[in-house]
């Protein structure tokens, strides 16, 4: 009766079960186990066996052995050169989503609840329009003689018009663009739910302005802070419309080479290895956020007792 | 921090500052669909003049948008049914049921929103490919399905959670059969959820790119593919007019979703983004419940 045992997170507690008998609780694990079939073997079939099977191609040789080699083909140089390109920017998306993010999250939790619905329509519709129109929107409005550039040389801006695009400055505002609506609602999660009385208590007891906001605010929402970087930072390393629209060559990311070597050079072994190693990566950005979560626990459980 | 009495400039700083930020967010989009209109589709902007030419080359001969138009719509229509019936099956396993290993059925189910696309795209090439089924829209359906039944599983969840069960238990103690106590009491309730979900799996699909990309062959690609074809290669100003299509689908969609939300008067605007699995995944589906 090992299958009887209540799941982790099972919502059914066990005195209820044992009223309503074995039979009846042996049935609703068979409701269950059939209701969720199709899915589990639509995913197993469709995700996990793919995924898998890139894994073997990875580490599959010319003559069909197992070897390395694409993998250290991957951390050799144009190659690596990619790699570290999409971390850095990865980590430059994210720093600036975050920024901007905390700042209309923070603007957003002061509103009214009408008015913070209005602003969270705007932050919220723009994600659901495909990412590949919002870069073409971004194309125009940087172009050597678009919107943005106009409007600066209209105002005698030294050294207007700029070079915004097929640069790293374009990608970076493009595909900042993409991932906002992300920190934003996360951040503004958080912020909603903080008490905004703490603040008021650090107040009365003679704490400056700049003093609750580093002291109080900040630590307060430094768990979402840090979910949404991380997260950022992971959709950020497999994405590729905006830098391969808005970059030049030097601007290339991983999914980009991936689609390169398996459209144009029906090289699979290759990228096989770089789409295992952005897999790896985001597990790892997952493991670290579990880790940080759990140490914040922990710091916080101490803060409490002592 | 109202009750902190803030600065009035430090108030303006914070609305001018918000209010940029908005427009960062809605200006791609809204030059789009003015450009879409203009007589100079790569020129100025404003455009000089006026003009619905860019619409009107969608739809003349050898335009090849109308067929990337009716794949995408025929994709998005079969990953709504299949993401449905999935969607509706996981829900009602993981709310209305004691499923042995839940936490593990909750993280596979969600686990496709955090892998990076390229990289699901590449697997379903491989399983694909072989099948010599590159081009054909159910191989593009199937494939979407894996990113569009988390959302609608997310969806559906909430909703089931929010029907009271002992409305169903009620049936089934008049003798109602569990057939008819999902067609005739729990369908019903979970309407607008499941509104929703088709719209969210419709969408999901119409403006995919990554999985599209990978198992489209040369002569059938969906929409977005061929504006992410043309935006790279070639120089065609009708592609204004197809970007500003795929703003109007999505507008209406989520408007639609809107107007179900107010006539249902369910209060679920939190499933509105996916942003739930990631924290849920990370967590190890602790949230699942």
């Amino acid at each position: 009766m090992a299958v009887l045992a209540p799941a982790p997170g099972s919502t059914a507690p066990v005195t209820r079960k044992e009223q309503r008998g074995r039979r009846l609780s042996d049935r609703r694990t068979r409701f269950g186990l059939l209701n969720a079939a199709p899915v589990v073997v639509y995913l197993l079939v469709l995700f996990v066996y793919p995924i898998f099977s890139t894994l073997m191609l990875s580490l599959k040789g010319e003559d069909g052995g197992f070897t390395l080699h694409w993998y250290t083909d991957a951390f050799r140089g144009a190659n690596l050169e990619i790699l570290l390109t999409t971390l850095r920017i990865s980590a430059e998306t994210s720093m600036l989503s975050l920024v901007v993010g905390f700042v209309l999250a923070a603007a957003v939790s002061r509103l009214k609840p009408l008015w913070a619905g209005l602003v969270m329509v705007v932050v919220v519709v723009p994600h659901f329009i495909s990412a590949l129109v919002r870069t073409y929107g971004w194309i125009i409005l940087l172009g050597e003689h678009g919107v943005v550039n106009s409007v600066l040389t209209g105002l005698h801006v030294p050294g207007a018009p700029f070079q915004l695009l097929y640069n790293e400055l374009g990608v970076v505002i493009g595909t900042t663009s993409v991932m906002l609506p992300y920190t934003v609602l996360l951040l503004y999660a958080v912020m909603k739910g903080i008490d905004r009385r703490l603040m008021a208590a650090a107040a009365s007891m003679g704490a400056g302005r700049v003093t609750i906001f580093r002291r109080v605010y900040v630590p307060l929402v430094a768990p979402g802070l840090v979910n949404a970087g991380v997260l950022c930072f992971i959709l950020c390393l497999g994405y590729y419309i905006t830098p391969a629209l808005m970059g030049g060559p030097k601007q290339t990311m991983v999914a980009s080479l991936i689609d390169t070597q398996v459209m144009k050079q029906n090289e699979w072994n290759g990228a096989s290895a770089l789409g295992i190693i952005l897999l790896l990566l985001t597990f790892a950005g997952l493991l670290l956020l579990r880790l940080l979560k759990s140490a914040g626990e922990a710091y916080r459980n101490r803060g409490a007792r002592s | 921090m109202i009750e902190l009495r803030s600065t009035l400039t430090g108030r303006i700083t914070l609305a001018v500052l918000s209010s940029l930020i908005l427009l960062f967010l809605v200006l791609p989009i809204v030059v789009i669909v003015v450009t879409s209109f203009g007589k100079d589709a790569f020129g100025s902007f404003p455009p000089s003049s006026w003009t619905l030419d860019w619409y009107k080359v969608l739809f003349t001969d050898g335009s090849k948008w109308p067929g990337a138009l009716s794949l995408s719509a025929l994709v998005a229509c079969l990953t709504t049914v299949f993401s449905l019936t999935l969607g509706m099956t996981a829900a009602t396993a993981l709310v209305r049921s004691d499923l042995p290993l839940r936490s593990a059925v909750y993280g596979l189910v969600l686990a496709p929103l955090v892998i990076p696309q390229v990289v699901i795209a590449l697997g379903l090439f491989l399983l694909f490919e072989p099948a010599a089924m590159l081009g054909s829209p159910i191989a593009l359906a199937l494939g979407h399905t894996v990113l569009a039944s988390p959302i609608a599983v997310m969806i559906l969840m909430a909703t089931l959670k929010g029907i009271d069960e002992r409305l169903e238990d009620a049936a089934a103690s008049m003798g109602a059969s569990r057939l008819t106590v999902a067609r005739r009491i729990t369908l019903p309730l979970a309407m607008p959820g499941l509104v929703a979900a088709a719209i969210f799996s419709f969408i999901t699909s119409f403006d995919e790119f990554f999985i599209a990309q990978f198992l489209s062959s040369v002569n059938t690609v969906t929409l977005p593919v061929q504006v992410y074809n043309v935006l790279q290669y070639d120089v065609d100003p009708s592609v204004t007019a197809v970007s500003a299509i795929l703003i109007a689908v999505a507008v209406v969609a989520l408007a639609l979703v809107g107007v179900v939300r107010r006539l249902s008067g369910s209060g679920q605007q939190d499933v509105l983004l996916p942003t739930e699995p990631g924290v849920g995944l990370a967590a190890g589906g602790e949230t699942a419940s």
